[in-house]
């Protein structure tokens, strides 16, 4: 009784790119009109764009933010797998390269090593920051949100208290600015020359980078400890039910999630600055939500948001030159985001309707036929 | 309420008769010539659209329920006569004297009722409505006399809710027509639809708990003072109309108070109320009966019959049989989307009605040969549990469970049920007492290392508790069972034998879907809790942990839940079985122990035991152990020891059984969202 | 994931999309404006010269020093004929993409190229070299004194803070002042040193209360005036009537204390007191001026004359590059002993700390 549908088959492989191209077509839509509405060519505009993206340097640049805004964003999507909102991968991230820059300036070991016990330092810092927002909200029902957001606050004031002369940073004469000492070159992780014809290396990292994505596909779809947090994070009751201990899952990806946000500031701190100084780059945790957001918590989705991203980031530049608001990047990012959450949403509900449908047709494809003929007889009778 | 009371009275006799007599022959109230609006195969040829609005006027005259007694009284009397019919069973004499206050109480409601006129209140003809791929209600008719009660009755995903969402403007059919009080309408919203009397009320209520009564009600069709103080809500006129409504219909509420102080069965009244004061004619009430415990649908019952008697229709949304017999005056079974016949509670026992309903011979929950060993799997001491907020749920309790046994739980739900559950499974501490596993004392033990000892666990709300509905059907094959082959192997997950293994579950158990890779959302609820008890199964556990396992599911999954459950019982499985359906208890169960108030207070021989004694029991009227030897039917009053109780069970014969006693054809709704249905 | 309200960026974000079509409508007139720069002035080479000016943080509407630059740009752009571009740095960069924006700059032929901040020391550091034909200058920071082509535009904050330090000594009644800094950097505490040791040298035992409104990274406490407000009303409730603030945008909110306390307060960067409203403009006793916008105007006029400045060049009392305004005529009872003090400072008799005491 099921017949092949050709209009259904093409609807279902259409289904896996609505989403994306619902988002698209309305980003770039919505992108368009404020342009036009501020007085710029939306022509101008993207061929300013593709300028830039054609240019060597410019990719390097993009895979450099790209790469510290992925580890934020598995940060996040670690939470948010377990339906837990980390928002405090910022503070988490600027203590962890505080410490780990000092640490890291500190001691003397051989290469490989000097970086590994940093990367460490780092991940431990991270973790025991978040830790503290998983131990609040199992054993004293504090939200994770508010905690999170109270331990960035803490975090900046017990940086500033820190980064003095008098504890962690040294001054350098003719400048304003402060930072940790400069990290030995044992200690410092060298570029990779990806994008050939560009003098600006992709920081080393990237490799980790890559390495963390994968491990957390892996993690979350290939073990029972994946399945037990996500089973935790879409039904607090069924995991409790399946024998999920619920707290303990929040404690471990508090921890998790901790940890890799430790990592968002080592790209630029082992590989480029070697130095935590107050212009270390802040608020990345907050575009790590965004990018987790926009690649679904998925980690291929984080990278290409992550990329995307790096590259509206940068290109803002060129668009400023061109006489175009850097803000306008801005809102196409927003904007990208609302898209894809709002596509998401939307063709998931479509989705699951149409499933439910077929459910129900397939029931009654496969039951015998309605009322029996002899029905009314016997009612008769 | 005499007529109530006489209309349970009923109701009880053939409750209590169904499980043991055989199926009768369904009796309708005319020939199949007459009856167009009937179920037919598929293969038939289509009737006219004209056949059904032509046809000859029903049997049946159009006069409230109590004139109808009257008016039918000798079909009646002559069907008593019947051997066939199922009315004149082994009846004691507690049953006569129950039929006789019938007969008196009806003869009191004749001269309410008798002027009515005879029109019909709502008719609808030949809908039709489809979805994308799925016909949803196909030729659908049914008429609605004025001041009577309808029942709809059917399966989950029989079309219930697609014809009353028709009905109430909620959208409009392919075709067909919707004729109220005779007049051709066409109902764009719920907005027409209340324009021309007609009402709903949800199964889940609409109410804002920080407004009073009256607030609620008046809600969006406020009375406003008059003059230039219209801004203001005319908080007294709109107390004299309530005032007036409530007192006129005999609904007992007090318009001041907040609805957040209200019980269920209150709250039902306000909404009932709410569409009253919108000059609601007719009242859609959708399965109203789900959220109610025994005595508030007992209250429920005598306001409809209030309403009706007032001249109001009733259009009665349920698949709880035994209510829908002692509350309706018409019965229209839908099945599959179409209406199958439409019969009078008086000619066809609960059994036939399922029948109807399911169009084959039902299941019965009755296990007959003996399994029970002497090994012990469970075992509980002084057992008690206390609430998140500190309130103890369950006191010493204690019991055990032997391989192949399987040991009921009754209550009345919120009695501790769900924490006594919880505990055994390690989810929820124990305050007291400890849990053994076959002499293993697993107090301490986690949720995890009990299930890996072997507990299998149904969980009360498969929605919240039992399934990931956003996963694929083989991700929750996994679910309670992550840590085994074949769902993972060394902490590692193996997706491709549990794919497989769900593949079989799905076949074994029937669970309707197109693929294992269907998000466990998209089944109905009966397929899901196919899949949850297939799985639980699926590990040959040797203790099941059972809430409620036919909760909300259709008669079809219902049998098949039970077959499987003795199937494993057979095979040496103990299972802890805690379920709201005392017919399921009764059948399924080797030893019966009832919870009221967090403790174990009565212990029923389930072969011996009514419905009806143990609803005694639940509610707390009856303080002694109910250990009938003897059939219930002899030796109801007997079975309980207080001179209060024997009054309430005699009473019982009316209100027990409808209270507490789904007939096991339907088990409760709950709060599932039925896909086949929903739509 | 229906929970937008809790996503700060993201309603940034939001936020900006639905501010920024207002914004655009602004940024496309000045834009407009860049491409007719009057020619009345300035001679035939100046026409040709391309100005380039990255912002910090903030950027061109910051109330502070990123204005301050922007003054200084604006007024070499109207007096010089020159041609100005403006990019501004964004939150959360690294110093790659600061590189990428001097770099881009440099690449649109811009020339001079004038950083605004010490942040940009690193990434100017490594992109001044590769373009030694183009001349280069960077405000508060000197450790690119050693590059060719780059000018490092210092000032020397500590010097004119020192003064109107005294001053406030000498106009406090109860021997009570403060200090409010807008974030707690190495910056803005040569403003917290420069005035305690101006009050100090006058009143020995004077009671200095001092607070920062923010910590780095969070640079918001230079233009949050609310957070000013609440400082500066702390400190005027806890005794203080002299309140000097180093907090760019966030001062209004130290006047609007003062005002509301009947006290005083000193301004910063500018002459604070020329562009107050009329009804603050009392308290504004005095201002700590720090011509970066002359910095920024020395700059743009060295290349002009086609001697462009490099090396280290510090804007302190000796040049003017530091001062205190006399706008408001409340402060001449004072400023006897304030030019006493410059005199001793310029002569070197005085060596103002650069560094708290406290």
């Amino acid at each position: 009784m099921t017949v092949p549908n050709p209009t259904r088959l093409l609807a279902s492989a259409g289904a896996a790119l609505a989403a994306p191209l619902l988002a698209l077509v309305t980003a770039v839509t919505v992108t368009v009109l404020v342009l036009v509405g501020s007085g710029s060519s939306p022509l101008d505009v993207l061929d300013t764009m593709v300028t830039y993206a054609q240019r060597p340097r410019s990719q390097a640049l993009m895979v450099n933010s790209a790469v510290t805004y992925y580890f934020s964003a598995v940060a996040v999507a670690i939470g948010f797998r377990m339906n837990l909102f980390n928002i405090g991968v910022d503070g988490q991230y600027r203590l962890a390269a505080l410490l780990a820059a000092a640490a890291a300036a500190e001691i003397s070991l051989p290469p490989v090593l000097h970086v590994t016990v940093v990367l460490l330092i780092a991940m431990g810092v991270g973790a025991s920051w978040a830790g503290l927002a998983a131990l609040l909200k199992v054993y004293r029902g504090v939200s994770e949100v508010i905690s999170t957001i109270m331990l960035n606050f803490i975090g900046t004031a017990l940086i500033a208290y820190l980064l003095t002369p008098e504890r962690l940073a040294v001054r350098t004469v003719g400048s304003n600015n402060i930072g940790t000492p400069t990290i030995p070159a044992s200690g410092q992780v060298p570029g990779i020359s990806l994008i050939p014809d560009s003098r600006l290396q992709v920081y080393g990292l990237a490799i980790l980078a890559v390495a963390v994505g994968a491990g957390y596909w892996f993690l979350l779809s290939r073990t029972r400890f994946g399945f037990d947090l996500r089973a935790a994070g879409a039904s607090e009751d069924a995991a409790k039910a399946s024998g999920v201990r619920v707290s303990r899952m929040i404690i471990i990806s508090m921890l998790l999630s901790g940890a890799v946000a430790g990592l968002v500031g080592m790209p630029q701190l082992l590989g480029a600055a070697h130095t935590f100084s107050l212009d270390f780059p802040a608020g990345l945790g907050f575009t790590g939500i965004a990018i987790a957001l926009l690649g679904r918590n998925h980690p291929v989705g984080i990278a290409i948001g992550a990329l995307l991203f790096g590259f509206l980031d940068n290109a803002a530049t060129s668009l400023e030159l061109r006489g175009v608001s850097r803000d306008i990047v801005l809102v196409t990012q927003g904007v990208i985001v609302l898209s894809v959450v709002v596509a998401y949403e939307l063709v998931r509900r479509v989705r699951t309707r149409a499933e439910q449908r077929d459910v129900a047709r397939r029931l009654a494809a496969t039951t015998p036929a309605p009322p029996a003929p002899s029905t009314p007889q016997e009612v008769g009778a | 309420m005499p007529a109530n009371h006489a209309g349970r009275g009923q109701v009880t006799d053939r409750g209590r008769l169904w499980l043991r007599r055989p199926a009768w022959p369904v009796r309708a109230e005319r020939g199949p010539a007459a009856g167009t609006s009937c179920g037919r195969g598929p293969g038939l040829p289509g009737r006219g659209a004209g056949a059904g609005t032509a046809r000859s006027p029903p049997t049946f005259p159009s006069i409230p329920r109590g004139a109808s007694r009257i008016g039918t009284e000798g079909t009646q009397a002559s069907a008593a006569d019947d051997p066939e019919t199922p009315v004149a069973g082994p009846a004691t004499g507690d049953r006569e004297a129950a039929a006789e206050t019938a007969a008196a109480a009806a003869a009191e409601t004749t001269e309410a009722a008798g002027t009515e006129s005879a029109a019909f209140a709502v008719e609808l003809r030949d809908i039709t409505k489809t979805f994308p791929g799925v016909v949803a209600n196909r030729d659908v008719s049914i008429r609605v006399r004025r001041g009577s009660v309808h029942a709809v009755v059917g399966e989950n995903g029989a079309g219930k809710s697609t014809l009353m969402k028709t009905l109430y403007g909620m959208h409009r059919p392919d075709s067909g027509t919707i004729l109220v009080d005779g007049e051709d309408v066409t109902l764009r919203s719920p907005a027409d639809a209340i324009a021309r009397g007609i009402g709903m009320v949800h199964q889940h209520f609409k109410l804002a708990e920080n407004l009073t009564v009256l607030e609620n009600v008046v809600l969006g069709a406020e009375p406003r003072k008059p003059g230039w103080r219209r801004l203001l809500l005319d908080s007294r006129q709109a107390r004299t109309r309530i005032n007036e409504i409530a007192t006129r219909y005999g609904l007992d509420i007090r318009p001041g108070a907040y609805v957040r102080d209200l019980g269920i069965g209150e709250r039902q009244r306000v909404e009932i109320l709410k569409v009253l004061y919108r000059g609601a004619r007719t009242l859609i009430l959708d399965e109203p009966t789900a959220v109610l415990v025994p005595q508030e649908v007992d209250e429920l019952f005598g306001a409809l019959r209030d309403l009706v008697n007032e001249g109001l229709s009733i259009i009665f949304i349920s698949h709880k049989l035994d209510e829908v017999l002692t509350v309706a005056d018409d019965i229209t079974v839908i099945r599959r989307g179409t209406t199958v016949g439409t019969v009078r509670p008086a000619e066809v026992t609960a059994r036939q009605l399922a029948e109807l309903m399911v169009g084959s011979e039902l299941p019965s929950p009755e296990i007959s040969e003996e399994s029970v060993t002497d090994e012990v799997a469970l075992t509980v001491e002084g057992l008690s549990v206390d609430t998140e907020d500190g309130r103890r749920a369950v006191t010493d309790v204690g019991f055990t469970v032997r391989r192949g046994e399987i040991l009921g739980i009754a209550g009345v739900e919120g009695n501790g049920q769900a924490e006594l559950i919880e505990a055994v499974m390690g989810i929820r501490p124990a305050a007291t007492g400890r849990v053994l596993l076959g002499g293993t004392d697993v107090t301490a033990w986690p949720t995890r290392r009990r299930r890996e000892a072997g507990v299998a666990y149904v969980p009360e709300d498969r929605i919240r508790s039992g399934l990931l509905f956003d996963s694929p059907l083989w991700e929750n094959r996994m679910l309670g069972h992550q840590t085994r082959p074949p769902n993972s192997r060394g902490g590692l997950l193996t997706p491709s034998a549990a794919r497989s293994d769900t593949r079989q579950i799905v076949a074994e158990y029937d669970v309707r879907t197109p693929s294992v890779a269907v998000a466990a959302g998209a089944l109905s609820g009966g397929n899901q809790q196919k899949l949850i008890v297939g799985r639980e199964m699926r590990d040959g556990p040797t203790l099941l942990v059972a809430a409620h396992p036919t909760r909300g599911v259709d008669v079809g999954a219902q049998a098949a839940i039970w077959d499987q459950l003795r199937a494993a019982r057979r095979e040496g499985l103990a299972v802890l079985l805690v379920s709201a359906d005392l017919d399921e208890l009764i059948g399924l169960s080797d030893t019966l122990r009832v919870i009221l108030r967090g403790r174990l207070v009565a212990e029923a021989d389930p072969r011996g035991v009514t419905p009806e004694d143990l609803g005694s029991a639940m509610s707390g009227m009856s303080r002694a152990p109910a250990v009938p030897s003897t059939p219930a039917v002899d030796t109801a009053p007997g079975a309980v020891t207080t001179p209060a109780a024997a009054a309430a069970a005699t009473d019982g014969a009316g209100p027990g059984a409808g209270d507490v006693g789904d007939t096991g054809d339907s088990g409760d709704t709950g709060a599932a969202a039925e896909p086949g249905e929903d739509r | 994931m229906r929970r937008f309200g809790r996503f700060g960026k993201i309603t940034g974000l939001v936020a900006a999309a639905s501010v920024v079509v207002l914004a655009l409508g602004a940024c496309g007139s000045d834009d407009g404006d860049d491409g007719t720069a009057p020619a009345a002035s300035g001679t035939a080479a100046a026409k040709s010269i391309k100005v380039g000016l990255a912002y910090d943080i903030g950027g061109r509407g910051d109330k502070s020093f990123n204005d301050s630059a922007a003054a200084g740009l604006d007024k070499a752009a109207t007096g010089l004929g020159v041609t100005k571009t403006e990019l501004e740095a964004a939150e959360g960069e690294t110093d790659a993409q600061k590189e990428e924006r001097l770099r881009q700059l440099a690449d649109a032929g811009n020339n001079p190229i004038i950083a605004v901040g010490f942040a940009y020391a690193t990434a100017l550091g490594k992109v001044a070299p590769e373009y030694p034909d183009i001349n280069f200058a960077i405000i508060d920071d000197a450790t690119l004194v050693d590059v060719p082509n780059v000018a490092s535009l210092t000032f020397a904050e500590e010097q004119g803070s020192f003064l109107v330090g005294a001053i406030a000594a000498q106009a406090t009644k109860v021997g009570n002042i403060g200090f409010v800094g807008g974030v707690n950097t190495p910056l803005i505490q040569k403003f917290q040193a420069g005035y305690e040791a101006g009050a100090k040298a006058v009143k020995p035992d004077i009671k200095i209360q001092v607070t920062y409104l923010t910590q780095p990274p969070d640079f918001t406490g230079f233009n949050d005036p609310a957070k000013g407000q609440t400082a500066a009303a702390g400190m005027y409730d806890s005794g203080a009537d002299v309140v000097y603030h180093a907090a760019g945008g966030s001062g209004g909110g130290v006047f609007t204390a003062a005002k509301s306390a009947g006290k005083l307060a000193i301004g910063v960067d500018a002459d604070q007191y020329l562009g107050a409203a009329a009804d603050v403009q009392p308290v504004i006793l005095t201002s700590m001026i720090k011509h970066v916008d002359v910095a920024v105007y020395d700059m743009v006029k060295s290349a002009v004359d086609g001697k462009p400045l490099t090396g280290a060049k510090v804007y302190d009392l000796k040049v003017g590059g530091v001062a205190f305004s006399t706008s408001n005529s409340a402060v001449s009872p004072y400023t006897a002993m304030a030019e006493d003090y410059q005199k001793k400072i310029i002569s070197g008799e005085i060596k103002v700390p650069t560094t708290p005491t406290s």
